[in-house]
Order: structure tokens, then sequence, then C-alpha cells
């Protein structure tokens, strides 16, 4: 039995099944351009995933990545279910057959919060502690 | 190595330095994007020679690259261009050519529209064969995408509707519908088998049409898709037999239909992949019609693992099969490889990969796989180990 416990947590290890979804370490946020106040997760992931350019509302969106990090680690893990390398593989097979552009990448909450807040239809994340002035938070529904 | 090769391989690993200075900048509210990418592989193989290169002796003949710009006009139409070169033995010959170029509008999110040349949807990976960084492999399953016949299948010139619907709870369907005029390349393989089988290639064009579909599963990371695709090709070759006398023919019906899959999972990535080809060739000699069956099918399955941020383990098991081989030689009727991969990312954007194929058969004299009567003059043996390097970066 406790082998077997210890096969299934090698197991759930090798596919990135231990760390609990962290989406409450995260906040959405967008420029106030963006009429809606709250989003979907699944319209969330077609915004990061380039694959909706829109919301239901109409608003045009872009999104906005930070670099790395742990917000950045806990917001892939939580809405789009992708590493940051799968994410940047992802990203770079749509540049390079013309589908899309690379997304803008900022370095800190602070950047993210100041690039949102002037970016027409921007939406991007910051840690759930952060208080970025001049945008919006996004109620995920 | 050709002189033509070293600067070849010079200008691409300089372009991306230099562009990336100017990698992303603004021409009035609008951003402009440049990015590039090359890659340089060795490859060197025991017995036969591959992919046209001079592998029994060791080939740095491997080489390719590629640079695109593009911006959104507007919040719904983009516009951008690529150019691809590549010199791999005698595919390419370091010739570029506009890899894709086309306007984009997006009308919802559920229906746009494509105009120029586009990249072809066709199997999981037709579209971005050309980039070895988004691949663990130095060369990808060569039963399904052969270096040699890239150009058969890479673009279209014409038309494309695409779309992604959102399915609710059960994922979503991404989808694109094609028709466009294709460009083969002279120097590609179809054209070296024909001119080995003596019946070299004067004048090919054709068409295609098709479809393809994607489903982005409910299950996390699991994508399921399908593709059918048909072409048409007319041509006229000399017969060399019959002092170089024109011979013309059509491909009665040609068409591909491929379904394959894609599961990524943590630290773990599998794929894999079903083709069938249907060609049959019409053509008459002499007022005497003859009918050739010149179709085959091919599968492949990969599993890699990402051992650390700078390692990833791979293999793959690639099988293709002649339908009605005219060499009756017993390994005339498949190509079989085995590979195994370590991919070592030394950063985000510069990669290094070391592999090893065990492949068995040759396929047959019009398959264009690979093996060549032209660069094994003494005759194809029966097996192939081949030892790849090949870095890459892109920016």
């Amino acid at each position: 039995m406790k082998t077997l416990k210890c096969l299934l947590i090698v197991v759930a290890a090798a596919f990135g099944m231990t760390s609990p979804i962290q989406a409450a370490d995260v906040k959405v946020i967008a420029n106030s351009s963006v009429k809606a106040d709250s989003i979907s997760a699944d319209e969330l992931k077609g915004v990061f995933l380039a694959t909706k350019t829109s919301l239901s509302d109409g608003s045009h969106v872009e999104p906005v990545l930070e670099k790395g990090g742990a917000t950045h680690e806990a917001f892939l893990k939580a809405y789009l279910g992708k590493t940051d390398a799968a994410l940047n593989t992802y990203y770079r097979s749509l540049v390079f057959t013309g589908k899309a552009s690379m997304p803008k990448t900022l370095g800190s909450d602070a950047e993210m919060g100041a690039y949102v807040a002037k970016t027409k239809g921007a939406i991007g994340y910051v840690s759930a502690g952060a208080s970025p002035a001049g945008v919006k938070t996004l109620e995920m529904k | 190595m050709k002189v033509q090769t070293i600067i070849l391989a010079a200008a691409l690993y300089l372009a991306p330095g230099l562009l990336n200075a100017q990698f992303d900048f603004k021409v009035g509210e609008r951003d402009i994007q440049i990015h590039s990418f090359a890659a340089q592989g060795f490859a060197y193989s025991n017995d036969n020679n591959y992919l046209t290169m001079d592998t029994s002796h060791g080939s740095f003949a491997m080489t390719d690259g590629g640079v695109n710009i593009a911006t959104s006009i507007t919040d719904k139409f983009r516009v951008g261009a690529q150019v691809y070169d590549r010199n791999i033995g005698q595919l390419g010959r370091g010739t570029a050519s506009l890899d894709w170029a086309f306007g984009d509008y997006k009308f919802k999110d559920w229906f746009g529209i494509r105009a120029g040349k586009v990249k072809t949807a066709l199997g999981l990976l037709n579209d971005t064969q050309d980039m070895e960084f988004l691949h663990t492999w130095a060369i990808l399953p060569q039963s399904l995408y052969p270096l040699d016949l890239r150009s058969n299948t890479i673009a279209h010139t014409g038309v494309d509707v695409y779309g992604n619907i959102s399915l609710a709870k059960a994922g979503s369907l991404g989808y694109t519908a094609y028709y466009g005029a294709r460009a083969i390349d002279t120097h590609s393989g179809i054209y070296f088998a024909a001119a080995d089988a003596g019946n070299p290639i004067v004048t090919m064009s054709g068409k295609t049409a098709g479809a393809d579909l994607r489903w982005n599963t409910p299950i996390q990371g699991l994508m399921l898709g399908g593709s059918w695709s048909k072409q048409t090709e007319d041509f006229v070759v000399t017969v060399s037999t019959y002092g170089n006398i024109p011979l013309s023919g059509t491909f009665t019906p040609q068409h591909s239909t491929s379904v394959y899959g894609d599961f990524a999972r943590g630290r773990w990535h599998f794929n894999g992949e079903f083709r069938k080809n249907r060609e049959i060739l019409e053509a008459s000699l002499f007022g005497v019609p003859s009918v050739s069956n010149l179709g085959d099918k091919g599968l492949f399955l990969t599993a890699a693992y990402r051992v650390t941020k700078y390692l990833e383990l791979g293999t793959y098991n690639s099988r293709y099969y002649v339908d009605a081989p005219t060499d009756l030689r017993p390994q005339a009727n498949h190509i079989f490889d085995q590979t195994v991969t370590a991919r070592f990312d030394i950063n985000k954007w510069w990669n290094v990969k070391i592999e090893g194929h065990f492949i068995n058969g040759f396929g047959d004299t019009y398959s264009a796989h690979g093996f060549y009567t032209r660069n094994n003059p003494d005759g194809l043996k029966p097996t192939t180990n081949i030892f790849v390097i090949r870095t890459g970066y892109n920016l």
C-alpha cells in the first residue's frame, strides 16, 4: 500500500498535478475601455491563447503577460493550463506562421498596471495584493 | 562545405542579432514586429547517404532560416510576410522564397479570412515543420513530414476561412478551410526521384483545397484533430528511354486524409498522427494509357519528457509504407525510423539537439523520402543509422 502511495505521488509529480490551482493569488485587470466587469475562465483562456480578440460585449481586447515570477506561474496554471515554456512555444508557432503577434511582456506588477492603464483593450494580471491605479479589476464568472 | 552554404549560414545567424534592436517598434500607433530564426545541422550516417546530403562522410549541408514582419492595420486586420531559405543537401539550394504573405481580416472570433500565400493547415505539424525550435526533434518524423517533399504541401496562394468556436464545457473547435495554387520547388525530392527514374520533370503545378478541424477537448492538454486535402498536379516529364520525348499526365484522384492527437501534461508531451495519401497517376505514351498507384501512408508516435528547464529527452517511431512499390526488394516498400533525442535549451532562444536515427528500409524509387540513387550510386543498403546534431535559435 505504501509502495502504491509512493508510486501515485511520483506519477502525480511527473504530470504536474501536485500543486493546487492558485487562482486566488491572481487578480485579472483590464483597461477602462473594456466594457465588461467580469470574464469567464473560457473567455480568459481564449484571450490569452489568441483565439479570442473580443469579449461578448464587443470590446476589443489584447493580452499582456508578465515575464515570469510567482504571479505569472499561478496565472498560467490556474487559467491556461500551460507551462511558461509551452506557452512560449505556442505563441511562437502562431508568430512564425503569421497567425498572431507576440504579446507584450512586462517585468512586474507595477509595469503591468501602468501598461494596462494606458493601453486600450489591454487585459493582464497582477498578484491579488496589488492595487494598480487606473485599471479595472475583472471578476471571474 | 560549399562557400555558398557558409555565407548562407553566417547571414542567417547574423540577421537575428542585427534585427534584435528593431524587434518591436512603432510606426504611428501601430506595433510592428520582426522575428527571425535560423538552424544549422550536421549529419553522419554509417552507410546510405540521406536527404541528398553526403552523410556517409559527415555533412554540414543542413542550414535553414527565415525572417518575418507583421503588424495590425486595425483591430481586425493584420498583414505580414515571411521569407524562408534552406540548403539541405541539394534540397532548396539556398534559394530564398516567400514563405507566407497575407492579409488577415477577422470578422468575429468564429470567422476570419486570410488571403495571399498562406501556410497550409494539414495534419499536426505541416505549417510549423520548418521551425525546429518548436519541436523536440532535430528532424521531424519523415514518414509524414519529409524534408524532400516540403514544397508539395507547405503553402498555397489563395484564400483561407478560419475560426474558433466555443463548445462551452466540451472545449473549443478550431477550423480552417482553404483553396489555392501550389508552387512545387524545382529543388525538391520529387524532381530528384523522377530524374533518378529516367523521367526528369519539365513542368509541374497544381492546386489544393481542404479543411482542418482541431478539437481542444475539456481534458486539459488534449487536442484531437483531422485534416482532409484534395490536390491536383499536372506535369510534363521527358522519357529518357524513348529519346526524351515529352509525356504529360495528371493524378486522378490525389488526396490526403489525416487524423492526429497531441497531449501535454506537466513534464510529458505525446503526439501522433496517421495519414493516407491516395495518388492514382494517369498518363499516356504513344496513345497507350497507363494507370499507376503512387499512394502511400504513414504514421508516427512520439513521447518526450522535460527533465529540467535545460534538458528534454524524447523518442519517436515513424513508419512509412508504399502502397504499390515498383521496386520489388523487400526494403523498398517501407521506411521505419526509431529515433532518440536529447534537446538542450541553452536559453529561451537557443537550443542544441543531439539525435540518433535507426532506419530500416529505403522506400520506392518514387517515394522521395530521403534515399536517392544519385546519392547512393553503389546501391542502397537495407538499414541506415544516422547521427544528427542541430542547433538553432529564434527571436
